[in-house]
C-alpha cells in the first residue's frame, strides 16, 4: 500500500480501505448526532440537562474528570519509556503522548459545554482566585498540554524529518512543517531530542500527578460540605484510577494500531508487560477504594454512610456493581490472570476496553452520589440521570476526540520508523 | 351610632367616624409639649406644622411653603437647613423643584440621597476609629417565634423575582420523635453570609466575594456558571438559574427584574445574566441600601426574623446573637455564619 515508489515507505493509517470508510462513516453519524444535540444545548441553555440546584454537577463533569484521568494515565505510561527508560516501551511512547493530548482536548470541551455561560470560557484567564483549586487547575491544564506537545515533538521530530526528506505528498509536507525547521536526521540531533524529551518528561511527571490529576481530585476533596469527597485519600485514588484507565487505553491502542494500521505482529512481551502493569493498577485501585469505603463507613458520619448506601444499594447501584466492579475490576482481572491470555491481543483489547468503560462508571460514582443526599436535612433530595442532550453531546465530543486521534494516526509517524528499538 | 345600624356587620365594632377621630385626638401627643422637649423654637414649629397640613391638603404648594419659611428655618437650623434638600410630598423625588431650591440657595437632590447620606454618616459616626464601626449585617431568627408559614419564602420570591427552581429562602421543616411525642421545628434558611465563606474560596474567577458590610456578593457579569460554589456551600443556599420563567402563570412575568446588589438589569431575557449564573440571597442588599429591612424580615408574621448591625454591640441583633439561646447552623464547618438562630 505504499504511496511512494522509492525505497522509502511511510503509510500509517488503515491498511484496509473498507474499514477506513466504515470507521469514518460511523464517526460522521456520531458527530451529526452530537452536533444536533449541541445546538439544543446552546439554544435551550442548561435547561436541556437533567441537572438541578441540588445536583448541579452531572455527566459532563464526570466525563471531564474521566478524560483528564485518561490523559494523565496515558502520559505516565509514556514516561516509562522516555524518562525511566523501561526497555521495549518506546514503541507506545508517541501513541501514549498523542492520546494524552487528545484526551485533554476532549476534557476541556466537556468543561466548556458544562459552563452556564459558555461565552465566558476565557474569564478564568482574566480573573483568578488564589484559594480556588479550579482556578489553579485551568492553568495547570494549559501548562500540561504545552508539556505534552513539547514531548511529542521531541519524541517524533527525527521521524518527521525523515518523512519530510524522503517521503512525498501531504504527509511529507505536513511532517516538514511540524519539524519546525529542525530537519537534521543525524545521531547528534537525536541525542539532543532525547535529552529534551527526558527534561520535559521530568517536568511533566509532577505536573500530571500532583497538579493535573491530583489537582482535579483536590478540587473535589476540598469540598468540606460533601464529606464523601472530603478525604485525603481521595486525590490518590483519583491518580491511581487515572493511571489504570490510561494504561488500559494505551494497551488497547497499541494492539488496534499495530493490527489495523501497521499490519504487523503484536509484540507479545510488550503486551504482557502492559497487561501485568494493568493488573497491578487494578488491584491497587480496588484496594484503595475499599479502604476509603471502610474509613467512611467506620466514621459513622451520617452523610458518608448514607452516600455509600446510595452507591451500593441505591437507584444507580447497577453502575457500581456492573460497570465499576464488574467491568472495571473483576472482568479485566480474570482476563489478565493467565500469561497465555495476556499475550492474546484480542483478549487484551477486550480487557482494555472493559477497564476504559468501567472507569467511566468510577467517575460517575465519584461525581453524582454525594449530590443525591441534600447537604442539610429538610432540603430536597436529588435524583439524576443524564438527559438525552447530555448523552448525545457527550458522544459527539468523544467522537471529536476519536476523529482527531484517527486523523493524527493516519498522518503522523506515531509508530517509530525504526520500530522503537532505538 | 343609631344612624348606621343598617351597616352593622357581625364581629365588626360599630364605631362612627367622628368617635374614631376623637379616639385619635386623645391619643395624639400635645404639639407644644413635644416641641418643648427640643432645643428649637416651639412657635415656629407649630406654625410650620399648621402650614404643612395645608400643603398636604393641597391648599398651598410645597415651594410656596418653603419660600415662606426659608429665612426662619435658616435662622433656626443654620447650615443643616441649607445642606439638606427641602422635602415636598408633591414630586416623585419627594423634594421641591430645582428652580425654587436654587433661588432659596438650598441643596438640590432627592430624599433618597438624604437617606443614603445619613446611613453612611451613621455608620462612620462615633467610636475612636471610624473605620472599625463599619456595619456588618446580620440576621437573627427566633425559632420559638417561627410558625412555619413560609411567608418569608413567598415574600422573597416576590421581592427578588426569582425564577422557578430558584428560592433564596426556604423553610426546612423537621419532625422529631414518634407519635404521640412529636415535635416539629421550622428552620428558615436564607444565605448565611458566612464570615469564612467556602463559596468565595472556590470561585475560579472571583465572581463571588465578601463585601465590607458582610454580605456575600455575586457579580453576575463575571460568573461563568461553573457551579463550584454550589458544590462548596454547606447550606445548599445557592441556586442555578436554568433560564425558566413564570410566563405560563403570570403575564409579563419577566418584564421587571429585581435590582439585586443595586444593579438594575431591565427585562429578563434568554442568554442574559443572571440566566446561566448562580444566584442566592443577598440579604436584600438593594433594600438595605435604601434603609429598608429585607423582605423576609419585614413580612414575618411572628416577628421571628431580625436584621441589624452585628458590629454595633448595642443593636438588638448583636444582643440576641450573644444570648445563650443563640446558635449557628453547622458551626463545626468553621464558616461562622452571620445568620444566628435562637433555639
Amino acid at each position: 500500500m505504499a504511496t511512494d515508489t522509492s525505497h522509502f515507505e511511510f503509510d500509517p493509517g488503515f491498511t484496509d480501505n473498507r474499514l477506513r470508510v466504515a470507521w469514518y462513516a460511523a464517526l460522521a453519524v456520531l458527530l451529526i448526532v452530537g452536533g444536533a444535540a449541541m445546538i439544543l444545548r446552546i439554544t435551550d441553555g442548561m435547561a436541556s440537562t437533567n441537572l438541578t440546584s441540588t445536583t448541579p454537577w452531572g455527566a459532563w463533569v464526570a466525563f471531564y474528570i474521566y478524560f483528564v484521568g485518561l490523559s494523565a494515565g496515558a502520559f505516565l505510561v509514556s514516561t516509562l519509556a522516555n524518562v525511566f527508560g523501561v526497555s521495549g516501551m518506546h514503541r507506545v511512547d508517541r501513541d501514549a503522548l498523542f492520546a494524552a493530548i487528545i484526551s485533554m482536548v476532549v476534557a476541556l470541551m466537556f468543561v466548556w459545554v458544562d459552563l452556564g455561560r459558555m461565552d465566558r470560557m476565557f474569564f478564568p484567564f482574566i480573573w483568578r482566585q488564589l484559594t480556588s483549586a479550579l482556578s489553579w487547575e485551568v492553568h495547570a491544564y494549559v501548562a500540561y498540554i504545552a508539556v505534552l506537545v513539547t514531548e511529542l515533538y521531541f519524541s517524533m521530530r527525527i521521524d518527521l524529518a525523515r518523512v519530510a526528506e524522503r517521503g512525498s505528498g501531504l504527509r511529507a509536507r505536513l511532517s516538514g512543517l511540524l519539524t519546525l525547521g529542525r530537519r537534521s536526521t543525524s545521531e547528534a540531533s537525536r541525542t539532543t531530542d532525547r535529552k529534551w524529551l527526558t527534561r520535559a518528561g521530568i517536568l511533566g511527571i509532577p505536573l500530571a500527578i500532583f497538579l493535573v490529576h491530583g489537582g482535579t481530585g483536590i478540587l473535589f476533596a476540598v469540598s468540606k460540605a460533601r464529606p464523601y469527597w472530603n478525604s485525603g485519600l481521595f486525590p490518590v485514588i483519583f491518580i491511581v484510577s487515572a493511571v489504570l484507565s490510561g494504561t488500559a487505553l494505551v494497551m488497547m491502542l497499541y494492539v488496534l494500531r499495530t493490527k489495523l494500521f501497521d499490519d504487523e505482529p503484536v509484540d507479545r512481551n510488550l503486551l504482557n508487560r502492559l497487561a501485568v502493569l494493568l493488573a497491578a493498577f487494578i488491584v491497587v485501585d480496588a484496594a484503595l477504594t475499599g479502604i476509603e469505603m471502610l474509613i467512611a463507613i467506620a466514621s459513622l458520619h451520617p452523610h458518608e454512610v448514607e452516600t455509600w448506601a446510595v452507591i451500593l444499594f441505591g437507584e444507580m447501584s447497577w453502575s457500581f456493581w456492573w460497570f465499576m466492579v464488574g467491568m472495571g475490576w473483576l472482568f479485566p482481572l480474570v482476563m489478565l490472570s493467565k500469561r497465555e491470555w495476556r499475550e492474546t491481543p484480542w483478549l487484551m483489547v477486550l480487557a482494555g476496553l472493559s477497564v476504559v468503560i468501567g472507569i467511566i462508571a468510577v467517575r460517575f460514582n465519584i461525581v453524582v452520589p454525594p449530590q443525591i443526599l441534600p447537604v442539610m436535612k429538610g432540603l430536597p433530595h436529588g435524583s439524576y440521570f443524564p438527559s438525552a442532550v447530555e448523552w448525545a453531546t457527550s458522544i459527539g465530543m468523544i467522537a471529536v476526540g476519536l476523529l482527531l486521534y484517527t486523523i493524527g494516526a493516519e498522518l503522523l509517524p506515531l509508530t517509530p520508523l525504526d520500530r522503537g528499538d532505538h | 351610632m343609631s344612624s348606621s345600624n343598617d351597616d352593622v356587620q357581625p364581629g365588626v365594632p360599630a364605631v362612627e367616624t367622628a368617635s374614631m377621630d376623637a379616639m385619635v385626638e386623645t391619643e395624639r401627643a400635645d404639639p407644644r409639649e413635644e416641641l418643648a422637649k427640643t432645643d428649637h423654637d416651639t412657635e415656629l414649629g407649630i406654625a410650620m406644622a399648621e402650614d404643612a397640613k395645608r400643603v398636604s391638603q393641597g391648599e398651598i404648594s410645597a415651594e410656596a411653603y418653603w419660600e415662606k419659611y426659608d429665612a426662619a428655618a435658616e435662622q433656626e437650623f443654620g447650615d443643616a437647613y441649607r445642606e439638606t434638600p427641602n422635602p415636598s410630598i408633591e414630586s416623585t423625588d419627594q423634594t421641591i423643584d430645582a428652580g425654587t431650591a436654587d433661588s432659596l440657595s438650598c441643596t438640590i437632590g432627592s430624599m433618597e440621597s438624604v437617606a443614603c447620606e445619613i446611613d453612611a454618616a451613621e455608620s462612620v459616626e462615633g467610636g475612636a476609629a471610624p473605620e472599625d464601626r463599619k456595619a456588618r449585617w446580620g440576621m437573627v431568627i427566633d425559632l420559638q417565634k417561627c410558625v412555619g408559614c413560609d411567608s418569608c419564602t413567598v415574600a422573597c420570591k416576590a421581592e427578588n423575582r426569582t425564577p422557578p427552581g430558584v428560592s433564596y429562602n426556604v423553610v426546612m421543616e423537621e419532625e422529631h420523635g414518634e407519635f404521640p411525642n412529636v415535635t416539629r421545628t421550622n428552620v428558615p434558611r436564607p444565605c448565611m453570609q458566612c464570615e469564612e465563606p467556602p463559596c468565595v474560596q472556590v470561585c475560579p474567577v472571583s465572581a463571588t466575594y465578601k463585601m465590607d458590610n458582610g454580605v456575600v456578593n455575586i457579580d453576575y457579569d463575571r460568573c461563568i456558571g461553573c457551579r463550584y460554589c454550589m458544590i462548596a456551600c454547606p447550606y445548599g443556599a445557592r441556586y442555578f438559574d436554568f433560564g425558566e420563567n413564570y410566563d405560563d402563570e403570570v403575564e409579563e412575568a419577566g418584564e421587571i427584574t429585581s435590582p439585586e446588589y443595586g444593579v438594575d438589569r431591565g427585562k429578563r431575557e434568554d442568554g442574559k445574566s443572571p440566566i446561566g449564573n448562580v444566584r442566592k440571597c443577598s440579604f436584600c442588599t438593594h433594600r438595605l441600601e435604601r434603609g429598608e429591612e429585607p423582605a423576609c424580615v419585614e413580612t414575618c408574621v411572628g416577628d421571628a426574623r431580625n436584621m441589624g448591625d452585628l458590629n454595633d454591640p448595642d443593636s438588638d441583633v448583636a444582643e440576641m446573637a450573644d444570648s445563650t439561646r443563640s446558635f449557628q447552623l453547622k458551626e463545626s464547618e468553621g464558616t461562622d455564619p452571620n445568620v444566628y438562630y435562637l433555639k
